[in-house]
C-alpha cells in the first residue's frame, strides 16, 4: 500500500552465516547448507535428496517411508557437507521441519536433528514446510511481494503476506491436488519414478480428447475429491482402451489413458489458475509464484503465464530442484529466522503433523 | 460478422475489471433517455481449453441469469435482467444507482481507496445522504438476505461489496415508507439449495466479511441476523443452531500433509 512503507526489519549479517537444513515431511529425505553474506547475498552450497520410490500401483505408506529416511539421512547428511565443503562444527544453526507432514517421516527427521544438535552443541530451528517452500520459491526468483500457489502432495493453498503473516486466502477443501494426480496414477498403473505427476504430464501431451470432468471451485477454494472418483469411473466406462490402441480400424470412439491424463491436468489446473487468479483481483496484486512439487509441472507455468501476461502481471516458478521437497529451503526459512532470534529449544523441538501456514510469525518481512 | 453483444460492448464504457468478467456501462438502445445498463462480459480466458472454457461460461451466465429471475419472482430486490447471451458471455443487467454498503459502513473505504485518517465523517455523511441510520441498514440487509434464503437461492458471495443501497433519487416508492432500498448483487457464484448446511454458510461467510473489512462490526452484524431471525420465522432455529457449528468447525480447517 502506497505511504506505508516499513522497513524490512532483517539485518544483513555482521559475518558470514551457514545452516544446515533437514527436510523429511513427506518421500523424500533431502539435506542442505545454504550461506548468507554480510551483503544480504545468499548462496546454496549444498542440495541433496533422495526419494522414496513404490512400485506403480502403490503409494508410501508413512511406516515404511519413516524406515527409509532412518536408512539414508546420514548417508544424505554426509554428502551434503562434502558437497559444500564444511563441517559440522563451521554451522550456526541446524533447521529441521516440524511440519506439517506424516507423522513416522517427520519424527525420524526431527530425531536426527536432534541428536546432531546435541553431539556438535547448535541451536534448532524448527521451520513450517509451507513457510520454507514460500522464502526459498522468493529468493530464488526474486519476487517481492506475490501471490503464493502452493501445491504439493499434501497441500494446495493460494497465499499472500500481510503483516507478519502469510494467509491462507483459499485452498482445497479435500484433498491436495498432488494427492489427486498420484492416486489417478495408481489406477492407471503408471510409474511412480521420478514421480507420478511427472508421468502423467508426459502421458497428457499424447492425450486429444477432453472428456467432461467436473469444475468445483467454490470462490477462492478447489475440491477435487470428486474429479478423482469421476475419472477414476471413466476407467471402466465402455470405450476406455487401457493400452490406448482400438480394437480394430472402425473403433474410433474411444477413450485412452493419455486422454484421461489431458483431461485431468486440463480441469484442475484451471482451476488453480482461476481461484489464483480471483486472489490477485482481490488483492490487487500483479506478481504470482508457484511453489512446492506440482509446481514444476510444465503445463500448470504455462496456464499461469497466459492468465498472468492477460492481467498485465508476472509469474515466477522454479524447477524441480527448488519445487520439490528439499533441505535447503528448510536451512534458508531457518536462517531467517534464526538470524531474527529465534530458536527451538531442545524441550520444545517436536514435530506436528499439523501445522498451517498462518500459525507462523513472519518476523523478517516488512 | 461478430455478434451483436460484442457489437454493443464496444460502445459502451469500461468501468472495472474483476477476476471472472468485464463490467460495462451500456445503452441499449440509442435513445440517450433511457436508463443505462450494466454488462457483464465472462470474456474468454486464454488458459483454459476452448471447450471448457465455453461450457463454463454458457452455464455461468445461464445460472447467474436464472438466480436472478427467482429472486426477482420471489421479491428479493436484486437488479432485473435486460438481455443474456450465454455463448458470447454477456449478461445485462438493470443499472442501480447508489452506493455500496461496504463504502457505507466505517473501514469500508479506506481498504478500498486507500484513503486515510478522515474517513469516518465522510460515512456518517454518506449514510446522511440516503437518510437512513446504520441500524436500519442492517436490519434491511438481514431482511433481503432471509428472502433470498427463504426462495432457496444461496449467494456463496455475500461481502458488504455485494449489496447496493439505492439512491433516493432513483427509487421509486412502492410500499415502503424508507426513502431507499436494499439490493443484492453479484449473483456469480450463486445456486440453488434448500439445505441448512448451505444457507448457514452463507451467512458464516457475511460474517467473516463483517468482521475482516469493517472492524469492530460485532454489534452490526448481531442487528443483521435478528433482522434475519424476524424474517425466517420458524426456519430460523435450525440455521441458528447450524451456523453455531460452522463457526466452531470454521471454513479453513487444518490440512493435514
Amino acid at each position: 500500500m502506497p505511504g506505508r512503507v516499513r522497513k524490512v526489519p532483517l539485518k544483513n549479517p555482521d559475518r558470514p552465516y551457514l545452516a544446515l537444513g533437514l527436510e523429511g515431511s513427506a518421500n523424500k529425505f533431502g539435506a542442505g547448507v545454504i550461506k548468507h553474506f554480510e551483503d544480504g547475498a545468499t548462496s546454496v552450497l549444498s542440495n541433496v535428496r533422495h526419494t522414496y520410490i513404490t512400485p506403480p500401483g502403490e503409494g508410501f505408506q508413512p511406516r515404511d517411508t519413516a524406515l527409509h529416511h532412518r536408512e539414508w539421512a546420514l548417508k544424505i547428511i554426509k554428502e551434503c557437507l562434502v558437497k559444500a565443503e564444511v563441517s559440522m562444527h563451521d554451522l550456526d544453526c541446524i533447521c529441521y521441519t516440524k511440519g506439517p507432514g506424516m507423522g513416522g517421516p517427520l519424527q525420524s527427521v526431527a530425531l536426527v536433528a536432534r541428536t546432531l544438535s546435541l553431539l556438535f552443541d547448535k541451536p534448532l530451528v524448527g521451520v513450517n514446510h509451507c513457510v520454507g517452500h514460500i522464502e526459498m520459491g522468493r529468493e530464488i526468483t526474486g519476487a517481492q511481494n506475490p501471490i503464493v500457489l502452493y501445491v504439493s502432495g499434501g497441500n494446495t493453498q493460494v497465499i499472500a503476506y500481510s503483516r507478519q503473516c502469510y494467509r491462507i486466502f483459499g485452498e482445497t477443501l479435500d484433498i491436495a491436488i498432488g494427492n489427486c494426480l498420484d492416486r489417478f496414477a495408481r489406477v492407471i498403473d503408471l510409474s511412480n519414478d521420478p514421480a507420478p505427476g511427472y508421468n502423467i504430464e508426459q502421458e497428457a501431451k499424447k492425450g486429444k480428447r477432453l472428456v467432461p470432468l467436473p469444475y468445483t471451485t467454490k470462490g477462492m477454494d478447489v475440491s477435487f475429491s470428486g474429479i478423482l472418483t469421476s475419472i477414476e469411473a471413466y476407467t471402466l466406462d465402455k470405450r476406455f482402451r487401457s493400452d490406448g490402441l482400438p480394437r480394430n480400424p472402425n473403433d474410433e470412439d474411444i477413450i485412452t489413458p493419455a486422454d484421461l491424463c489431458y483431461s485431468l491436468q486440463e480441469t484442475i489446473y484451471a482451476m488453480l489458475v482461476e481461484i489464483t487468479e480471483r486472489a490477485m483481483a482481490h488483492i490487487g496484486s500483479k506478481e504470482v509464484l508457484i511453489v512446492g512439487g506440482v509446481g514444476s509441472n510444465e503445463r500448470l507455468q504455462e496456464m499461469m503465464g497466459i492468465m498472468a501476461h492477460e492481467r498485465g502481471g508476472k509469474v515466477f516458478a522454479t524447477d524441480e530442484r527448488f519445487c520439490i521437497d528439499n533441505g535447503i529451503m528448510i536451512a534458508h526459512a531457518g536462517l531467517l529466522s534464526f538470524r531474527m532470534g529465534f530458536e527451538t529449544p531442545l524441550s520444545k523441538s517436536t514435530c506436528t503433523q499439523r501445522f498451517r501456514t498462518d500459525e507462523v510469525y513472519v518476523s523478517w518481512r516488512a | 460478422m461478430a455478434s451483436s453483444s460484442l457489437a454493443l460492448i464496444s460502445t459502451s464504457t469500461l468501468i472495472s475489471q474483476g477476476a471472472e468478467a468485464k463490467v460495462y456501462k451500456a445503452q441499449l438502445t440509442s435513445d440517450q433517455s433511457e436508463p443505462p445498463i450494466l454488462l457483464k462480459h465472462r470474456f474468454r480466458k486464454g488458459y483454459r481449453h476452448p471447450t471448457l472454457d465455453s461450457s463454463l461460461t454458457r452455464a455461468r451466465v445461464a445460472g447467474e441469469a436464472r438466480a436472478l429471475l427467482k429472486c426477482s419472482r420471489s421479491g428479493v430486490n436484486v437488479p432485473g435482467v435486460r438481455m443474456v447471451d450465454s455463448v458470447e458471455g454477456v449478461l445485462g443487467i438493470e443499472w442501480i444507482d447508489g452506493q455500496s454498503v461496504r463504502r457505507l459502513l466505517p473501514g469500508g473505504v479506506e481498504e478500498e481507496d486507500d484513503q486515510s485518517e478522515d474517513s469516518e465523517p465522510e460515512v456518517v455523511d454518506l449514510l446522511k445522504e440516503y437518510s437512513i441510520s446504520v441500524d436500519i441498514l442492517m436490519r434491511l440487509i438481514g431482511q433481503e438476505i432471509a428472502k433470498m434464503h427463504l426462495a432457496d437461492v444461496i449467494h456463496g458471495d455475500l461481502t458488504t461489496s455485494n449489496m447496493i443501497l439505492r439512491h433516493p433519487s432513483s427509487f421509486k416508492p412502492r410500499a415502503s415508507a424508507l426513502p431507499t432500498e436494499l439490493v443484492l448483487i453479484d449473483f456469480g457464484l450463486s445456486y440453488h439449495s434448500g439445505l441448512v448446511e448451505d444457507k448457514a454458510v452463507d451467512l458464516y461467510v457475511l460474517e467473516r466479511a463483517f468482521s475482516s473489512t469493517h472492524p469492530d462490526s460485532e454489534p452490526l452484524f448481531e442487528t443483521v441476523l435478528d433482522a434475519y431471525e424476524q424474517h425466517m420465522g420458524k426456519a430460523w432455529a435450525v440455521i441458528s443452531k447450524r451456523l453455531e457449528d460452522v463457526r466452531l468447525r470454521g471454513r479453513k480447517r487444518s490440512m493435514v500433509g
